[in-house]
């Protein structure tokens, strides 16, 4: 009496994610037997091993094809272990590859195998290439017209609620992860720097192309408590409550460029009086 | 009650030969709009919110027949069919509005795990009932014919109590539904597993042909490995001309998904189907 297809499959697909050969391991070796025939070139234990050896290949290449910048950084040994540790902890579950990184940036943030020298600019790296993932086929949004963003009158931005791109992916990085990753799509193949350099970055779709900008600390700050639906005018009074009075100067002239820009960039979709 | 397999490919047109839809050819399509019978996407990469993949997509819909394949039905699965899957799915369908939808005979995953690979299934009389009432059920659904692809393997089950054809056979009469027949498949399967590649294609019920795919593979000696990396090989050619003698002219598709070449090393062997294809039909001819 032939097993349920359910036992069958259920043998099978734990098989096929094990870690290490089928043969390896003797028991499981032989326990293909009793499902999978085997031929006069390849043992039952041979056979499965073909299927077990292509889903780590398959789903690695996944994860190397979003993060190859974080394979540059950690080199082929190192990447290869922080893919198998990952997608035991993860293993794939949905139809769709795009979601085979969707909890990569909190294993990292806990993963104790990077190089302790790499750890802070590795997980920079898994943080700001995950953006990208994020932001490729994410929904689009048309940008705000910047003819009604000019034409809302200077005191509603007391009450005004800005509203950003849900695609606009804002980060503070302790490592220059951006310039390292352009390089590595460039083909430069970059030296990895030896000390952080802190910076702030956005990451965006426009016209259907990704990008980055660095932006300054007065910047983040502003889109961030824009964000998080703070007015304008309030938001800037609190982030000029924290500067020396020529900061607080500066971003007053400031904040106008940065608007222009912004909207034409599309990261602000929507003025909500 | 005439069924759909009364009539040669259940009636679906006969779309020429096309080539699969894949990145690195987009500026190729694009700047130079070729001639091309019609494109096969994989309906997962187009089953996003927005982005790239929606705009290319758009762009080639505006020129070209498109044809939905894919890969994570999971028609063989014991789990239930996935419904967010199939919604999906169904949404892309009214965009590209593609004449049948295609997946593979297999299954991809358990509950709990998705292995992302096209996996067989034992022959067996309940795998056959198991398939065909689901494979009923897909096509209900999403209103559109379905057509079943047989997949290639690396490994046969001690269950299995009929042929690979003799279980496509039936599940695709069972079923009503259409037969995707992939002959390079074909082929990699039967190195692998010791049969006549020409019983499988002398065997299936050739009016529930809709489409066939042919693709190149990677020989490791003591199996193949279907890897869709290289041209399509002499005796896949055979067994396509046998399947045009067969099943008369039917939509055909040249894959080839992995160390991707210019797009006109595509189209050149694409152009080898149409050859065999006009061959066989002047030789019907006369």
């Amino acid at each position: 009496m032939p097993a349920p297809l359910e036992d069958v499959q259920s043998f099978l697909a734990g098989a096929f994610q094990r870690p290490l050969p089928v043969e390896s391991e003797p028991a499981l070796a032989a326990a293909c037997g009793e499902h999978v025939t085997g031929n006069e070139r390849l043992t039952p234990a041979e056979q499965v091993d073909i299927y077990r050896r292509q889903f780590w290949l398959r789903h690695y290449d996944s994860i190397k094809d979003d993060h190859p910048a974080l394979l540059h950084v950690l080199g082929e040994d190192a990447f290869e272990a922080f893919c198998q540790a990952y997608l035991i902890a993860h293993p794939p579950r949905t139809t769709s590859l795009r979601d085979l990184t969707a909890d990569v940036v909190s294993f990292a943030e806990t993963y104790p195998g990077f190089p302790p020298e790499r750890r802070g600019l590795a997980i920079d790296m898994v943080r700001y290439e995950h953006a990208f993932v994020e932001v490729f086929d994410g929904p689009d949004t048309p940008p705000l017209d910047v003819a009604r963003l000019q034409a809302v009158p200077e005191s509603a931005w007391e009450t005004a609620r800005i509203v950003l791109h849900p695609l606009l992916v804002r980060m503070r990085l302790g490592w220059p992860v951006h310039s390292i990753r352009f390089a590595v799509r460039d083909g430069t193949g970059p030296e990895l720097p030896s000390a952080p350099a802190p910076v702030a970055v956005a990451v965006y779709r426009k016209d259907l192309v990704i990008h980055y900008e660095e932006l300054s600390d007065a910047a983040f700050e502003l889109l961030e408590a824009l964000a998080l639906g703070t007015p304008l005018v309030p938001a800037m009074n609190r982030i000029a409550e924290h500067a020396d009075p020529s900061e607080a100067a500066a971003l007053e002239a400031d904040v106008g460029t940065w608007f222009q820009r912004w909207a034409s960039w599309g990261w602000i979709v929507d003025v909500v009086e | 009650m005439i069924k759909q397999g009364d009539v040669k490919r259940l009636g679906l047109p006969d779309l020429g030969v096309g080539v699969g839809l894949r990145i690195p050819h987009y500026p190729a399509i694009f700047e130079q709009s070729p001639k091309v019978d019609w494109f096969e996407i994989i309906s997962e990469n187009f089953m996003v919110a927005g982005g790239r993949p929606m705009a290319n997509l758009d762009r080639v819909l505006e020129r070209y027949r498109v044809v939905q394949h894919g890969v994570s039905l999971s028609i063989g699965s014991s789990a239930p069919l996935d419904r967010e899957y199939l919604t999906k799915l169904k949404t892309l369908h009214k965009k590209v509005r593609s004449p049948w939808v295609s997946d593979h005979l297999c299954w991809t995953g358990v509950p709990g795990a998705n292995l992302h690979d096209l996996l067989p299934l034992p022959y067996t009389e309940d795998v056959v009932r198991h398939v065909a009432r689901r494979a009923r059920e897909v096509q209900d659904f999403l209103e559109v014919p379905l057509a079943l692809e047989n997949v290639s393997s690396y490994l046969t089950y001690t269950a299995s109590a009929m042929t690979e054809w003799e279980f496509l056979t039936a599940i695709v009469n069972e079923a009503d539904c259409g037969i995707l027949l992939d002959v390079n498949n074909i082929y990699v399967s039967s190195y692998n597993h010791g049969f006549d590649p020409r019983a499988y294609v002398d065997n299936v019920p050739h009016e529930r042909v809709v489409q066939v795919h042919l693709a190149g593979h990677t020989n490791r000696g003591k199996y193949i490995l279907d890897t869709h990396s290289d041209h399509v090989i002499d005796p896949v050619w055979d067994l396509y001309r046998r399947t045009c003698e067969l099943v008369g002219n039917v939509s055909t598709l040249v894959e080839w998904d992995d160390e991707i070449p210019a797009f006109d090393v595509l189209l050149a062997e694409a152009e080898k189907a149409r050859v065999i294809r006009n061959e066989v039909e002047r030789a019907r001819a006369a």
